[in-house]
């Protein structure tokens, strides 16, 4: 079998994206498994200049072909800013808008024109707002499948996007509360699958390091989109109300802008290694997903495989999701439930021991390699 | 796809249970004024369009802003973490400083608090005239579907 799974960029060397790095490790599971793989992405490293800053052309990296394609460069910056402030600020853009919008946005002839002239049993790409997506499942739709990572977002309602999901052979879903609002908000009758991304066991040390306890950790973009700001304000908050020394620990990558008298308390420790993550969650009461647009939590699903409970957005229908069908976490509307919550996790051992064993079965069973590869090929297959 | 995957729960406990009943002990100290408090107001300022569809969230957002509307232009000891002679003088340099500006500041600030408070009271009564609306609207419908 022939597969070509494309990115906007490839996941590699300090190039991180949710959506990218589960194309990467569904395209290295189906290489494993004796497929023809090519992972076609453009030159661009960085995702707000979509500078083209790797050579093109093609090589290996483990079992897969990647092709680098240059972003086209005659691109129209400016309609396209205007047109997606217009997106954003969600008003009407007539169709021919839309397709503007979209053409401009991060595009590759060169990729198009290998697509149009290379024979692939089945084409599978993501995340769905990028033009180049876009484009891409536009050629032989029959043989395409869509990995949209999907939120309820202004992107989300344009009637061209909609046109995709409608026109591409398969939709390969995260999980089950994104496929349902692919369902409303494009008239789909029960088409696609979910799918989701496999997690190896790892083993971890909530001992690896000296922060003090307990303490919450999030790891991710730090920006409003992600919920940062409440998420401090709430630590912050809590540390007044109650009589608990809590900390907070925050991996990955932006700036943020810390209340006054939370300095002590807060340790960023921005980019860490798999295993220093592994560690950092294993130690934490609670791993904390303030974010309301979330398509699939990798994050949360590696901090249930750690043993650590989750704690996240009840308005994250996907979170919430996950924390309700793997009886591993709690979800929180306001602050009141959240200081609620966070008191039984740092007060009721063995609330929390019953929530860190069922994450881990949870994660193992249902997004085991195995289970996610048989659901990916039966997708493909069916 | 082999949907059973995606019914797993653990059979001894049920977080849907446990979070309602969180949500109900919370309503409760709602009720109690445990939760109105400035500090809860200040840490919901990034959560109020999460929370702007919820009637009862809505309601308790309006009285803890009740608690955090004013701003304190009262004065306060001033003091200097330094101590000794140096402390005392910056102390004493601080209350003249406080002195000058609340001369300047008082009148500012206490126009702001009028104003702060005239929206809120605006705010709140709206959201209390809607809500009666609301129930005698409903009061109406249930008549008029038993006839």
């Amino acid at each position: 079998m022939k597969l070509a799974f494309i990115a906007p960029r490839f996941p590699e060397d300090g190039v991180v994206g949710g959506a990218e790095t589960l194309l990467r490790n569904l395209a290295d599971y189906a290489a494993d498994q004796g497929c023809e793989v090519d992972f076609l992405t453009t030159c661009a490293k960085n995702h707000h200049t979509w500078a083209n800053e790797i050579p093109s052309g093609q090589r290996s990296v483990g079992g897969l072909t990647v092709h680098h394609f240059p972003v086209n460069e005659d691109r129209d910056l400016v309609l396209f800013a205007a047109l997606q402030d217009r997106v954003s600020k969600r008003q009407n853009l007539t169709r021919d808008d839309q397709v503007r919008w979209l053409k401009n946005s991060v595009n590759s002839r060169a990729l198009e024109e290998h697509l149009q002239i290379t024979p692939y049993d089945a084409v599978v790409a993501g995340p769905y707002l990028f033009g180049m997506i876009w484009s891409a499942m536009s050629i032989k739709p029959e043989r395409n499948w869509l990995v949209p990572c999907l939120h309820d977002e202004c992107f989300a309602y344009q009637e061209v996007i909609g046109d995709m999901f409608r026109e591409v052979h398969g939709i390969l879903f995260n999980a089950e509360p994104e496929k349902q609002l692919a369902e409303c908000l494009y008239g789909l009758s029960n088409k696609g699958d979910v799918v989701g991304m496999g997690l190896e066991p790892f083993k971890s040390d909530p001992e690896a390091f000296d922060v003090p306890r307990p303490y919450l950790l999030y790891s991710g973009r730090r920006e409003p989109l992600k919920g940062t700001p409440m998420l401090l304000d709430y630590v912050n908050a809590f540390r007044r109300r109650t009589d608990k020394d809590l900390h907070l620990v925050l991996t990955g990558s932006g700036d943020f802008e810390v209340p006054e008298g939370l300095e002590d308390c807060i340790t960023d420790a921005g980019f860490v290694s798999e295993e220093d993550k592994h560690n950092l969650m294993a130690g934490a009461v609670a791993f904390i997903h303030p974010s309301v647009n979330e398509s699939f939590g990798i994050v949360l699903l590696e901090s249930f495989l750690a043993g650590t409970p989750g704690l996240v957005h009840a308005r994250s229908e996907v979170l919430k999701y996950q924390c309700e069908q793997s009886g591993a976490g709690l979800w929180f509307r306001s602050y009141p439930e959240f200081e609620a919550m966070l008191l039984r996790l740092i007060d009721d051992g063995a609330l929390y021991k019953r929530l860190s064993m069922n994450g881990q079965r949870y994660v193992t069973e249902t997004y085991s390699w195995s289970a996610v590869g048989r659901r990916f090929f039966d997708a493909l297959e069916g | 796809m082999n949907e059973a995957n995606f019914e797993i729960n653990a059979p001894k406990i049920d977080t849907s249970q446990i979070v309602a009943d969180i949500q109900a002990e919370v309503s409760r100290k709602m009720e109690e004024g445990v939760y109105a408090d400035a500090r809860v107001a200040t840490a919901e300022r990034h959560n109020l369009a999460n929370m702007s569809d919820s009637e009862e969230l809505l309601k308790f957002y309006l009285n803890c802003l009740r608690e955090t509307v004013q701003v304190d232009i009262s004065d306060w000891e001033i003091r200097d973490r330094r101590g000794g002679a140096a402390g005392s003088l910056l102390v004493k340099f601080k209350t003249a400083m406080w002195k000058l500006l609340k001369f300047y500041t008082y009148r500012l600030w206490s126009q702001q608090n009028q104003v702060n408070g005239l929206l809120h009271t605006a705010v709140e009564s709206s959201f209390k005239n809607y809500e009666r609306r609301i129930v005698e609207l409903e009061k109406r419908i249930e008549e008029l579907e038993q006839r």
